[in-house]
Formats: structure tokens, sequence, C-alpha cells
């Protein structure tokens, strides 16, 4: 069952030098009790999609097309104030980079998950205080922490306590920001194993936003590779990962040492991500493509199937079946 | 907050408290003038200023004089004013609730005005609104209050004389309770629009600089993120979180609220401790500077003393230490 459908969604910055497209005609299916990665470079919009879903844009971010439709509501078309109250956090729960400062310094970190639920729902302050010392528990905090402030807590554990406060209204998808960004790989495995315990035991629906592939090989089903505000490869996270078609991709892959291979010199994609208030014409990835030629210039190529069942990729050099021309990046 | 923390922090404002007494000390017998020349008259003979000189024990050794000095001090004995010869003590004390009454009702204003309209304009930042509020407020806190005050004087003082243009009260004074409060407001409008109009700017601009700061911050964004409402957002999260700054400078700005009272008062002739303090200067009555001078060091470590101690209290983060 499709959880979250968006389509062809467009959400553009304006700003005075004009409009930055940060998340360009995107489309993608999340069904119900899977999780999704969506992977790329820093400047790629792949943040911007997270707020956009939650509708937390600055002011100058704007919706300009497409839709999201959550179960059978059209989530950019609901009024303010009941997208407020009735999704935002209640249905669409959002998981903050924690370890840096997504924890008011000034309030106990349990009042700031008991505040969740009581912006939702009909509980009293006892309820909420008593449910919010059980999620506490449920990421493995001892619940006599409830009145602790956040600096009182390990980044592990400030990290642990941000899931706790996003699952507080049984959201029906999550939206992990970057969750393990800033934590040392240790923690950063702990936490990553505390999101997928919890996903089995809740079936809940995420969605992994993350530069590091290898965080979203270790927790997603499905992956979308975005690059310049589009998504140019999609597919089961194995699929995708194992036999990546789209340059970009291939380019991401040998950019990760492996750690059982033998070792290989560390291949990165020459050039820098492109600037999002002019891209390149037809296919953005075209400038830094070792592959490119004159009709990915002019030609912008169409995310579609190619060879493996479910497995999109956006590229003229990959042929219908599923070849896939190989990319040797200088 | 633990007691070694207090005791702590009273200890160094004890210090410090004894280290300005000594300057207090130092300043006036360094300065030129025996203080016997200036309250007589150059014609007495020697042997009067012998007798005066014993009777204000400046015959005795400095160090006993020092040790004389810091036990007036402390027992608040500050003698008696060169020019009135009344009791120093007593001068301040009939003047205290004129100035507490200005300064007092100033401040709050100054305060209340300003964080309110800090946080109102923080939300509509760079709205057309906002810019004149923040243009109007960096104008007027620029201008120094004896020039509004005396804008403030010639305008609805003399050309449209609606408010009166010195005095704490009118003379002879009404009778009555109501009567009095109600004279007593009608002489403080003025005076007290001056220090507000002045005063208010910096406690706006130092809201709205830290609530726009606040509300760029992360936990914000996950406060909205929850689903809280606009209210909750702004006053919960990104207000709470820059009122431990704020109330810092509330108390250590008291002090700062005598320098206003010299000038305020000598603006609109009130009758108060900062003129008190003025025209001992100008009369060169040691002992009533003296005593101001400790009085005010004293309000200055107790403000400072209070900031730290409440500091602890609403900002979690400093408690403990």
């Amino acid at each position: 069952m499709a959880q979250l459908v968006v389509e062809n969604l467009k959400m553009y910055y304006h700003t005075r030098n004009g409009q930055v497209r940060a998340v360009d005609d995107i489309s993608f299916t999340l069904e119900a009790g899977r999780a999704l990665g969506v992977v790329g470079e820093s400047g790629c919009g792949k943040s911007s999609l997270g707020l956009t879903l939650l509708r937390l844009l600055p002011s100058n971010g704007r919706v300009v097309g497409g839709s999201v439709r959550l179960g059978s509501d059209e989530l950019m078309a609901m009024e303010e104030e009941a997208f407020r109250k009735g999704v935002r956090w209640k249905r669409l729960a959002m998981v903050f980079q924690g370890a840096m400062n997504a924890l008011n310094p000034v309030l106990t970190v349990g009042s700031q998950i008991a505040e969740a639920i009581l912006a939702h729902e009909k509980a009293t302050k006892e309820e909420a205080v008593e449910r919010a010392k059980k999620l506490l528990e449920m990421v493995g905090i001892n619940p006599a922490r409830y009145s602790h402030y956040p600096h009182e807590f390990s980044g592990g554990m400030k990290q642990r306590a941000v899931i706790a406060m996003a699952l507080a209204c049984n959201p029906e998808v999550v939206i992990a920001d970057e969750p393990t960004t800033a934590l040392d790989v240790m923690v950063q495995a702990q936490v990553l194993k505390a999101i997928s315990d919890l996903r089995q035991r809740l079936g809940l629906s995420m969605i992994l936003v993350s530069h590091d592939l290898s965080v979203v090989a270790q927790t997603c089903d499905d992956v979308a590779v975005m690059y310049a505000g589009k998504i140019v490869e999609y597919g089961p996270v194995e699929e995708v990962l194992v036999n990546p078609k789209h340059p970009y991709t291939q380019g991401l892959t040998q950019a990760f040492p492996d750690i059982r291979a033998e070792r290989a010199p560390i291949v990165s994609i020459p050039g820098t991500p492109p600037n999002l208030l002019s891209p390149p014409s037809g296919c953005r990835f075209h400038p830094r493509c070792p592959l490119a030629d004159a009709r990915c210039a002019a030609e912008e190529p169409v995310l579609e199937e190619k060879g493996a069942p479910g497995h999109r990729v956006a590229c003229h050099y990959v042929s219908k079946s599923g070849e896939v021309a190989e990319v040797k990046f200088a | 907050m633990t007691g070694a923390y207090f005791w702590r922090r009273v200890g160094y404002a004890l210090l410090t408290l004894f280290v300005i007494m000594t300057l207090n000390f130092v300043i006036f017998r360094v300065m030129p003038g025996d203080p016997v020349s200036l309250i007589l008259s150059p014609d007495f003979t020697p042997e009067v200023r012998q007798l005066l000189r014993e009777r204000y024990g400046l015959d005795k050794p400095l160090w006993t004089q020092y040790l004389l000095y810091l036990k007036s001090m402390i027992t608040f004995d500050f003698g008696r004013s060169f020019t009135t010869r009344q009791p120093v003590l007593g001068e301040l004390l009939a003047r205290l609730p004129n100035t507490l009454m200005l300064l007092g009702t100033s401040f709050v204003i100054n305060v209340v005005v300003g964080v309110v309209l800090g946080i109102a304009m923080a939300t509509r930042q760079g709205s057309r609104l906002e810019t004149g509020v923040t243009g109007v407020s960096l104008f007027l806190n620029a201008m120094p209050s004896f020039f509004i005050g005396l804008l403030l004087l010639l305008t609805f003082g003399y050309f449209w004389p609606i408010f009166p243009i010195r005095g704490t009260m009118s003379v002879p004074p009404p009778t009555g309770f109501w009567p009095t409060v109600i004279d007593r407001i009608y002489h403080l409008v003025l005076p007290v629009t001056a220090v507000s109009l002045s005063g208010y700017g910096s406690w706006y601009l130092y809201t709205r600089n830290n609530v726009v700061g606040a509300l760029g911050q992360d936990y914000v964004l996950t406060a909205r993120a929850k689903g809280l409402t606009k209210r909750e957002v702004l006053y919960r999260h990104a207000f709470r979180s820059v009122l431990p700054p704020i109330v810092t400078l509330i108390f250590l700005s008291l002090p700062g609220l005598i320098t206003g009272a010299v000038i305020t008062e000598s603006i609109f002739s009130l009758y108060g401790i900062g003129r008190y303090l003025i025209d001992a200067t100008l009369q060169q009555d040691y002992p009533v500077v003296q005593a101001s001078f400790f009085v005010i060091a004293l309000a200055v470590l107790i403000c400072n003393l209070l900031a730290d101690l409440v500091y602890g209290l609403v900002d979690p983060r400093i408690r403990l230490r």
C-alpha cells in the first residue's frame, strides 16, 4: 500500500539573484513499512525535500508545482492550521540532527517530548509525562532522566531522545534528516540500530536523508539518488548500490572504499555540484560526466525503468535493457 | 545552585567592596585642598583651626583615619554635610523616594516596552512595520535623554503648558491621598517620558536581535515541526532561550540608572539623589560625595551579585558551577 506519494514536486527558493530550483520535478512512492534513502552531495536539495514535505520552508521557499499525498490527503493544498494540527508530527514526524542543536538548551528533554504529545492529543499533563518517560525507555534512556537538560546528555543520548520525540504521536511516516551526522562511528552504529529496531517493531515508514551511502545501505529498502534538485537514479537499495547505472551513482560508489577489497585509490568525481540558480541544460550532470556528448547537453534524460524491475535511471547512456557504459573518472 | 557557588559570589562581592572603599578613601586624601579650609573662612586663628582638625579626626595618623573611615562607612554613619550641617544619611533617605519613583517607573516602562516590542518585531523581521519601528528606536536611542527632556519641556511646558516644568509636587501640595497621588503622577509624566523615550531603544534592539537569532536555531525548527502554534514556538522556545541574558542585563543596568538620575533630575529640577550628588560635587561637599560614591558602589555590587545568582536560576547550564 502506498503511504506517501510524491508527484512532480517542485520547490524553488526565490532569492535576489533569481530562483534556486532546490527540488525540481521529483516523484517517488513510499510504501507502508518501507524505508527510502535519499542520498546526494551537500546542496543537492535533499534536506529541502524533507522541509517541503513538512511545509517548514523559510519564507522565500515556495512549492511551485506537484503534489504530495499522505494516505488520501493532499498535503500541499491543506489549510495551514489543519496541517499543523493534524499532520505535522501527528502523521509526519521528523528526526533532526539531534547531536547538534535540535533540543532547546533551556528546557528539559522530557518536557520537549511531552509538549509534542500535548500539542496533538487530548492528554493530561500527567499522561503526557508518563508517555514521554515510556518513549525515553524505548530508546534506551533511563526515564529518570526526564527532567534533565540537553547539556547533561551525551551526543548519542541526545540523538536517541530526538528519535523518541519523533515517535511521540505514533506517526505514519518519519523523515530522518542526517540523523547520525556529527556522531562518532560507534555511536552512529548504535543509533542506526535503534532506528532499525524501532522501525521493525512499530512498522514505521521512513525517509532517511543522508550524504552517507553506507548509512542508507544499512537502514533502507529503497534509495533515491539526488543530483542538483532531481532524482537521477531510484530503486531497491541492493540493486542500485551493487549495479549502479547512472554515471553519478557510479562515481558515488567508487568514492567509497571497500573494506574487504584490495587497496585501490579512492576516485572522486571532479568538479563541484552546479549552482541551482542556473542549472546546466539537458542532463544536469553533463559538465562533470566523462561520457557526456552533445545530446546530454541538449536533451534532458527521463527517469525511467531500465533493465531490472523497479530500477529507474535518468541517463541517455543506459540502454533500455539496462546496459551500462563503464564510467571512469580521471 | 549550590551553597558553594553562592558564598563564592558573595565573597567576591565583599572583596570588591573593600577595594572600592579603600579607593574612595584615597581619592579624597590625594585631592588638593584641606577639608578644613573648605568649611572655614581663612580668617580663623591657628588655634581654632587646630581644634577643628582634632574634631574631624584629621590630626590622627592616616591609618587610624582609614580604620575610622571603614567603620563609619560600614555602619552607614556618613557624617554631616559641609553645606547644610545635616546628617548625610538623612538627606539621602529623604531624597530616595523621589528618585526611586522616577527611575523605577521609567525603568519598568523601558524594559516592558522594549522587550514586548522586540519580540513582536522579531517575528516581522524585514516588514515595513519592523523597519519603521527599528529606525525610530535607533534614532531615539541615539538621542541623549537631556535633549529629549529639554524638547519635552519646551513643547509641553512652555509653548503648550499642560505639564509642570519643575518639581515633584505642586506648591502648596494638595491634601488627601488620591489628590496627592494624582499630583505626583502629573509631575512625573514629562521626566518619565524623557527617560523612557531615550531608554527603551536598547532593550528593544537587544531583545529583537536575540529573538531573531533564536528563531534561526535548529531547536526552533524542531518546535515548529512538532506542530506547536506560532505563539508556543515564539514564547516557549525562542523567547525562553533568550530570557537568561535579558534578566542579567536587567540587573546589570540597574546601577546605570543613577547616571540617568543625575541628568534628568537636574533638567526637571527634581528633589532627588542625582541632583543631590551634582550639587554636592559643585560645592565640594566631601562627606556627601563620599557617601554617594559608597552607596552607588554598594548598589552596583548588589545588582551584579543578584545578576549572577538569578542567571543561575533561569539558565540550567549555569547551575552547579
